[in-house]
């Protein structure tokens, strides 16, 4: 299939500490095409980052993949040299980090790391060239292209943010992620942001894996998402069924706990307990614990994996009840 | 910028104001000096003895003699050492302080780049084999008892290898049938070193900007290999030719006590490095130009060791000044004849004019290093550039 541009298949990675192995990702498979966003939702700690890390093979050095493939461009990423990482990074992949704040060094003019990536990737460009294309990128997303000669600190969060996903977008990489891209700015920016992210994926043509805790933005942002919870993906599919139909009880606790505008005034409800540690080992469903249909539709013994209940609408087997 | 640098300076002799005065009160509080041994002689008449002092202005009452002490050193006037009289003291700084500025420079720029170097690749390649024993050597040479470590290596280097000689500035010897004053080659040295240092600096500045890492890497080489051939050139034509072979013996005098400093200055160096440089590599943009593609060099001397220099400058020249003073010790160890042993000579003897002016200049030293540090600080760091400029 030429318009499968990511596939992540069986991705397990677990971090290795003193305290013995912690599982941030479990057995995860997914797949984006070209031009489509991917949603990535799920309470903070739930491995949605190292996921990401993972895509780009920038995973801490206590991490060990165990098993899993992930095929961008159908080549495969695990396994590959520093020297040929290299050459995929920004290129055919980019990030936009969580914290846009401190993803620009200090001492280095903005143009000047921008650049920086653009010599790394397009040797041949002249430095006229690179200026012109980074004054093009800056137009894109709103902003001014004296931005360059600028130090980070000379501007606000928002700027930097915006000027960020310039960055992201320099080498013209095929697919992006967006790793909480909006979370450390105030909301009325953080709109604009999305709809800067959302113009250029448009505009350019971009696959776009969109991850955040915020299932608002996700609805908003993506065409497809997948839940996750403790290292694993609980459901998946295309976003609209998602949201009218969400089938795992952890989605539903999810939507519950979202306020909606439009929508009757109601009481959002709150699951009780926490996620489990990932250092202990699991049997069986890992939401079990804090699942409130655990007692009556759902088999909470039954190990975790996927199973289709709808074209391209995935979900839990638990949630499934016995069979 | 500049309104920060006038700041600055106006501030500095402020400071250099009360130095003066705080020093010169506490050199009066100590009880005799080296005059007053001299005029204690029975056999002076005691009109002599009273016609001295009043030449020497020691009648007048303290405050008065503060006063025309600052309005004297503004003027350029010292006084006369009492112990080498009657030379004065900056005649005999200007004899002295090249000899160790020669030395310590060297032995600052020597120790800044490679601890530089070492830290920044200690950091780099944590938890390895040779960080750990590097590591380890650092510690050591850093805490050593400076004096002890300076003797061993006298011991060993100089004395059971034989390599280097025992101290000294020179092998009298060699130099009876000399047409040349010492101090005369000493400063054709000391050009020479100048020059050539700021030539390779040259080439460093202009080589910069070029784009791309291996055409800069032969740029700079190339530019080493045509001061290398100048140098050859200079030391083997005309006069110099015949300067050669004392500039030599001095040189080899030079080697080691420049090697004990750095080995003992570098340390400091490396470890500050080491220490901020692992901070910064934890930095969230040091994964952003990971995720760049960047290569690990570019990562590990563009974004990591760029960041960590802020602190490692402003420790370093502060290390300056207590070199300066630590010129003591090692010129003492070593019979290098420069400030140091002028320092300490003047303050054993009680001449105090000669220790005032001795004093001075180091004060006038640091002053001068902390602002430079000032200044680079603005320079490297532009979150401070900027404050600076409001």
């Amino acid at each position: 299939m030429p318009d499968l541009l990511l596939e992540v298949k069986n991705l397990s990675m677990h971090y290795d500490t003193l305290d013995g192995n912690v599982d941030a990702v479990k057995d995860i498979s997914f797949s984006v095409k070209s031009g489509e966003s991917f949603g990535l939702v799920g309470e903070s700690g739930c491995g949605k980052t190292s996921v990401a890390m993972t895509l780009l093979q920038l995973q801490p050095d206590n991490s060990v993949i165990t098993e899993g493939s992930i095929k961008l461009d159908g080549k495969e990423l695990i396994g590959l040299s520093e020297n040929d990482l290299r050459k995929v990074r920004w290129d055919s992949i980019s990030i936009v980090f969580q914290g846009a704040m401190n993803a620009w060094n200090p001492v280095i003019k903005i143009g000047e790391q921008i650049r920086e990536a653009m010599r790394e990737h397009y040797p041949e460009n002249s430095k006229q060239e690179n200026i012109e294309k980074i004054d093009e990128l800056f137009k894109m997303v709103g902003l001014d292209g004296s931005i360059s000669e600028r130090f980070p600190h000379e501007l606000s969060g928002g700027m930097k943010q915006r000027a960020v996903i310039a960055l992201a977008l320099s080498c013209d990489p095929k697919i992006i992620i967006a790793d909480e891209p909006t979370t450390a700015l105030d909301v009325v920016i953080q709109d604009q942001i999305l709809n800067e992210i959302k113009k250029v994926q448009d505009l350019l043509g971009l696959s776009l894996i969109y991850i955040s805790h915020d299932i608002a933005v996700i609805a908003e942002m993506t065409d497809k998402i997948a839940v996750m919870y403790a290292g694993s993906i609980v459901e998946m599919g295309p976003t609209k069924d998602i949201f009218e139909n969400p089938v795992h009880s952890y989605t539903r606790a999810l939507l519950d706990s979202t306020p909606s505008i439009r929508g009757e005034k109601r009481k959002l409800k709150s699951l009780d307990g926490e996620p489990p540690s990932l250092i202990n080992k699991i049997d069986g469903c890992s939401f079990a614990p804090r699942c409130p249909d655990r007692e009556t539709k759902c088999n909470p013994t039954e190990h975790m994996r996927l199973v289709e209940i709808a074209p391209d609408h995935f979900v839990d087997i638990c949630s499934q009840g016995k069979q | 910028m500049l309104v920060y640098t006038i700041k600055r300076f106006f501030e500095m002799v402020i400071v250099f104001f009360l130095f003066l005065v705080i020093s010169y009160l506490l050199f009066n509080a100590i009880p005799g000096n080296a005059f007053s041994s001299l005029l204690l002689n029975p056999l002076l008449p005691p009109e002599a003895y009273q016609k001295t002092i009043e030449a020497f202005g020691l009648d007048k009452p303290l405050f008065e003699r503060v006063q025309l002490y600052i309005i004297n050193f503004f003027k350029g006037d010292f006084g006369y050492s009492y112990t080498y009289y009657p030379r004065t003291p900056i005649d005999l700084i200007a004899e002295r302080l090249p000899r160790t500025l020669m030395l310590f420079s060297i032995v600052n720029v020597v120790a800044f780049y490679t601890g530089f170097l070492v830290g920044k690749i200690l950091a780099w390649r944590r938890g390895s084999k040779s960080e750990t024993w590097i590591t380890i050597g650092s510690v050591f040479s850093y805490t050593v008892f400076y004096p002890w470590f300076a003797l061993m290596m006298l011991w060993f280097f100089g004395y059971k290898m034989d390599w280097f000689p025992l101290g000294k500035f020179l092998v009298p010897e060699k130099w009876y049938d000399s047409p040349y004053a010492s101090d005369e080659i000493f400063y054709t040295l000391i050009l020479f070193t100048t020059i050539s240092s700021f030539l390779l600096f040259l080439v460093f500045i202009f080589t910069r900007n070029i784009e791309s890492l291996q055409k800069r890497r032969n740029a700079r080489l190339f530019g080493l290999i045509i001061l290398a051939s100048l140098a050859t050139m200079y030391w083997t034509n005309g006069e110099a030719a015949l300067k050669r072979f004392y500039a030599a013996d001095i040189a080899y005098h030079m080697i080691l006590p420049t090697f004990t400093v750095t080995l003992v200055a570098f340390a400091g160096t490396a470890l500050l490095t080491r220490t901020t440089m692992m901070e910064v590599l934890k930095d969230d943009y040091i994964l952003t130009a990971r995720a760049k593609g960047l290569s690990q060099k570019r990562i590990r001397d563009r974004h990591a060791a760029r960041t960590a220099l802020l602190p490692v400058v402003t420790s370093f020249i502060f290390t300056i000044i207590t070199i300066i003073d630590g010129s003591v010790l090692t010129e003492s160890i070593f019979s290098w004849p420069g400030m140091g042993q002028l320092i300490l000579e003047a303050v054993v003897q009680e001449d105090i004019p000669l220790a005032m002016a001795t004093f001075s200049f180091i004060g006038i030293l640091a002053l001068i290093a902390h602002f430079i540090a000032d200044i680079s600080y603005a320079f490297l760091d532009p979150r401070i550039r900027i404050k600076a400029e409001n």
